[in-house]
């Protein structure tokens, strides 16, 4: 080793060298003659490939009465088609160096392969055939629809899960993103072979649907492939209009309590309604939530875990769906401590929204949201997620050529007005899943309180005591 | 499959400073993104009873500052460029990185340095306080407060004897946190946060030779500590199968079942390996068409082997549908593991699992930090780096009959540990 050692200056940051630029890898988007869309970029490291068909299909579309539809079609979608029974599709994929998974989020339903490069052909005909072929089994739906009763018995015990299906019942009271996407134990009954090929019918069209690819390939040939397999079939159905949902803001601060008696923690969610992803104010939204509870330097992670040491980590989040989705803000904390945390973190709230953010706040929180953005383009899979916010959100082929431009141009002004349209610590939604019995007295003043049993049950109002 | 599809040659360069500290150096420029990984050679093996938990609050301490780095400020300047900074600990070894845009490789340098050299005077009552309270709500929201929560601890208690490091969980008791003193973490931290007891990768887009310039800059003055021996745990055979039985707030009843197993690295540690991917990998895998797809008594299934230094732990377990019994469970998972000690596996399981395995291995090495943490791990357990490159071939190696064979020879009655965890009410 070298004896003459270079010296440094620990007492401060060193300073960056010249900065190397990144850009968004290219891609193709097109869309094939019998409708549907592909998008194609090429990542040539290790030969790898993802492929990934995604449908508007998602839990938004349940109809009322039939909350859990549309997951419980997508993950029936693997389970048979005209060629191959069950095991033989998993058995393929597996064969293939790869996985295959199909499943249903608010928006799309997706069918999701992984697989060796040299796969890419066989991989694009089994997404081809699970799309286009499904039998839907009937003794493969009563299996996993009682696979999925015991997962809702399951969730029972399970404190983040009951957190985040009360919270979400309480700000989404009377619209599909109340429901459980899994559906209920009573919905799920009723969720039968017809209805889920009639749910099928009406949501898995190509018109409506895209591929995304991302891999070790030419994605001129990928096209010519895809079209091959593709145009072969025929589509599977037709495309169903976005519904409408509009939640109705709660009144004031209102406290639910799910009861778990000899609970060692608390569970807490706090929140309320936020914005669709198309809502004008996205990207302040992004640098407001950030700086706030977006990363692990946030206001209210520093605030709970740094400062008080009440939880391992707290953050906040504005769930994006093309339909209002969730303000949260998520945290396990000591039981002790569960109402002065919510009052730590309505206080965080209050602050963003009375004041402008600290100049150099709001610069760290934009180099952090740029900065490691190529970060989160490493695999493929990463680079797909991208991909598909483009196909569900509706945005322009350039959306990332100018993406961390407008991140950088975000000014305090704009953040503060964000938070003052879009947060409202005043009328927001408060669960906490621990022992009722303890955390009752704590929330005194904070909002009325509902206490509730791990199945949902409302606990009857306590009798006055006389004397 | 071609069985040659696993070279991946790349370019390694290898030094060791003054002090000891070892170096791995790799150039990908991909993105312009370079990953700083340190591994200590120190894990909860290196605590004793009584004092458990310790590498793991250390790990929360390494982020609290040192001498020119205020508390919490790590992450404020890692995340301020764009980085990513964490640490893990486990049984063996703890692990501190970053991921930084690559002209910031210096400031991933001076943090990692400072504290390795600068730590002690920012060690403080009240950060040891905070971070005391952080770690036991880590403890109570992945232990204590989760379903299932305790079964680890109880199957680890079980296979090892109480003077073995892995006999205690590597979060530690919650006693043992709570008791952990200012001076228990002076002594800790100058035995085992060395230079000589560390390896540092960093993998990027970097010139070699600069970022070994730059290295030697910021660590080559932090003086070597004191040599140290490596722990070797005794452990006598069980002789008997042991059994727990953990009452808990859950509706459907879980069976584990653990043996002791090979140390990783060693031939048959990838045999289990295998063995678990083949039995329990996937929809198509026997446990899963048997046990959820055919009989449905399981909700779900799972065969394991963790990569621990002085010998794993190979695990089944199963979580039962609404009705079944744990008892009816074990005797299903007990079933499928005398077919796997009595006959080579099915040559179709066996192709589908060395696939998902390949298919796995490629999938992590598109991640800079997991390809520096991989270099780490191989210089610090095997003194190779390069060797983790090769690691896919060794699952391609193992013969059909070797996994008969390891079956019947490690995972025998007398030595097995069998943990159900079943509901509070039933009980």
């Amino acid at each position: 080793m070298a004896t003459e050692r270079p010296r440094v200056d620990r007492s401060v940051s060193p300073p960056p060298r010249e900065i190397r630029p990144f850009q968004f890898p290219p891609f193709l988007r097109t869309r094939l003659p019998n409708g549907l869309a592909v998008i194609a970029a090429r990542l040539p490291n290790l030969p790898l490939v993802s492929l990934e068909l995604i449908a508007p299909a998602g839990a938004q579309y349940d109809p009322a009465e039939r909350p859990g539809i549309a997951t419980l079609t997508s993950s029936v979608l693997d389970e048979g088609t005209a060629l191959r029974s069950s095991l033989e599709v998993a058995a393929l994929a597996e064969r293939l160096g790869g996985y295959f998974t199909t499943g249903a989020d608010w928006d799309v339903g997706y069918l999701t392969t992984g697989l060796l490069s040299s796969h890419r052909r066989e991989g694009l005909e089994l997404l081809a055939e699970v799309l286009t072929a499904p039998t839907f089994p009937v003794e493969e739906i009563d299996r996993l629809r009682r696979q999925r009763i015991s997962e809702i018995l399951r969730r029972r015990q399970d404190p983040s899960a009951l957190a985040d299906e009360r919270f979400q019942r309480e700000v989404f009271r009377g619209t599909a993103y109340a429901e459980s996407i899994q559906g209920t134990e009573e919905s799920l009954s009723r969720l039968d072979r017809d209805a889920l090929l009639d749910f099928y019918r009406s949501h898995y069209g190509f018109a409506g649907s895209t591929l995304i690819a991302v891999g070790d390939f030419d994605p001129e040939e990928l096209l010519r492939e895809t079209e091959a397999v593709f145009g072969a079939a025929s589509s599977p159905g037709s495309v169903t209009a976005r519904p409408e949902i509009h939640p109705t803001p709660p009144r004031g601060v209102s406290v639910h309590l799910v009861d778990r008696p000899g609970a060692a923690q608390t569970e807490l969610r706090l929140g309320h309604v936020g914005v669709p992803r198309s809502d004008p104010d996205y990207v302040p939204l992004l640098v407001l939530n950030t700086l706030l509870g977006g990363k692990f330097t946030s206001r209210i992670n520093l605030n709970l875990r740094e400062r008080h040491g009440y939880t391992y980590g707290a953050s906040s989040r504005f769930s994006t769906r093309q339909g209002p989705g969730p303000f949260t803000v998520t945290a396990a904390v000591e039981t002790s401590a569960a109402a002065a945390s919510t009052r730590e973190v309505l206080h965080e709230l209050r602050r963003v929204r009375e004041a402008l953010v600290e100049p150099e706040e709001l610069e760290e929180t934009v180099g952090y949201i740029v900065g490691v953005f190529p970060y989160s383009l490493q695999t493929v899979g990463d680079v797909g997620r991208r991909l598909e916010i483009l196909a569900v959100f509706d945005l322009p082929d350039d959306y990332y050529t100018h993406y961390l431009r407008k991140i950088a141009a975000v000014t305090r002004e704009e953040i503060l007005e964000a938070a003052r349209r879009h947060l409202d610590p005043e009328r927001i939604v408060v669960v906490a899943v621990g022992p009722a019995e303890i955390l009752e007295p704590q929330f005194e003043g904070v909002g009325p309180v509902t206490v509730w049993s791990p199945e949902g049950e409302p606990r009857a109002a306590q009798p006055l005591r006389s004397t | 499959m071609s069985s040659h599809a696993t070279n991946l040659n790349l370019d390694l360069q290898r030094h060791t400073l003054d002090n000891g500290l070892q170096v791995v150096l790799h150039r990908d420029a991909s993105l312009p993104l370079v990953a700083v990984n340190l591994w200590y050679h120190v894990g909860s093996k290196n605590e004793r009873p009584g004092r458990t938990g310790f590498a793991h609050l250390f790990e929360h301490m390494l982020f609290q500052g040192s001498a020119n780095v205020g508390t919490n400020e790590h992450f404020r300047y890692i995340q301020q460029v764009g980085g990513v900074a964490n640490g893990s600990t486990w049984y063996d070894r703890t692990n501190y990185y970053e991921t930084v845009p690559a002209h910031h490789l210096d400031l991933a340098l001076w943090l990692e340095s400072d504290r390795m050299g600068f730590f002690l005077p920012a060690l403080t009552q009240e950060n040891l306080d905070t971070q005391r309270g952080v770690v036991m709500n880590e403890r109570r929201q992945r232990v204590e407060n989760q379903p299932y929560g305790g079964a680890g601890e109880r199957i680890n208690d079980l296979l090892y004897p109480p003077s073995h490091p892995y006999h205690w969980p590597v979060i530690g008791y919650m006693e043992d946190i709570a008791a952990a003193t200012l001076e228990d973490a002076r002594a800790f931290f100058s035995s085992y946060y060395t230079p000589n007891n560390a390896v540092l990768s960093v993998v990027g887009d970097i010139q070699p030779e600069d970022a070994l310039e730059r290295i030697e800059a910021w660590f080559g003055e932090i003086p070597p500590g004191p040599p140290l021996a490596p722990v070797v745990p005794v452990s006598t055979p069980l002789g008997g199968e042991r059994r727990g039985m953990i009452p808990d707030d859950v509706s459907l009843p879980r069976v584990y079942i653990a043996f002791r197993a090979p140390a990783y690295g060693q031939r048959d540690w990838y045999t289990a390996d295998l063995l678990a991917a083949v039995l329990a990998g996937g929809k198509s895998s026997p446990l899963y068409r048997d046990l959820v797809y055919g009989r449905q008594i399981a909700q779900d299934v799972g065969a394991s082997i963790g990569p621990q230094e002085c010998g794993g732990t190979f695990m089944l377990v199963a979580t039962a549908r609404p009705g079944v019994s744990a008892a009816a469970l074990e005797e299903a998972l007990l079933g499928h593991l005398a077919a796997a000690a009595a006959a080579p596996p099915d040559p179709a399981d066996l192709e589908r699992a060395r696939n998902r395995m390949l298919t796995d291995y490629y999938s992590s090495l598109q991640r800079l930090d997991t390809l520096a943490d991989l270099f780490s791990q191989f210089a610090t357990y095997f003194d190779d780096p390069a060797a983790g490159l090769a690691e896919a071939d060794r699952y391609l190696d193992v013969a059909p009959r070797e996994l008969m064979e390891y079956a019947a020879s490690w995972c025998t009655e007398p030595e097995r540990v069998v943990v159900s965890v079943v509901p509070r009410k039933a009980s």
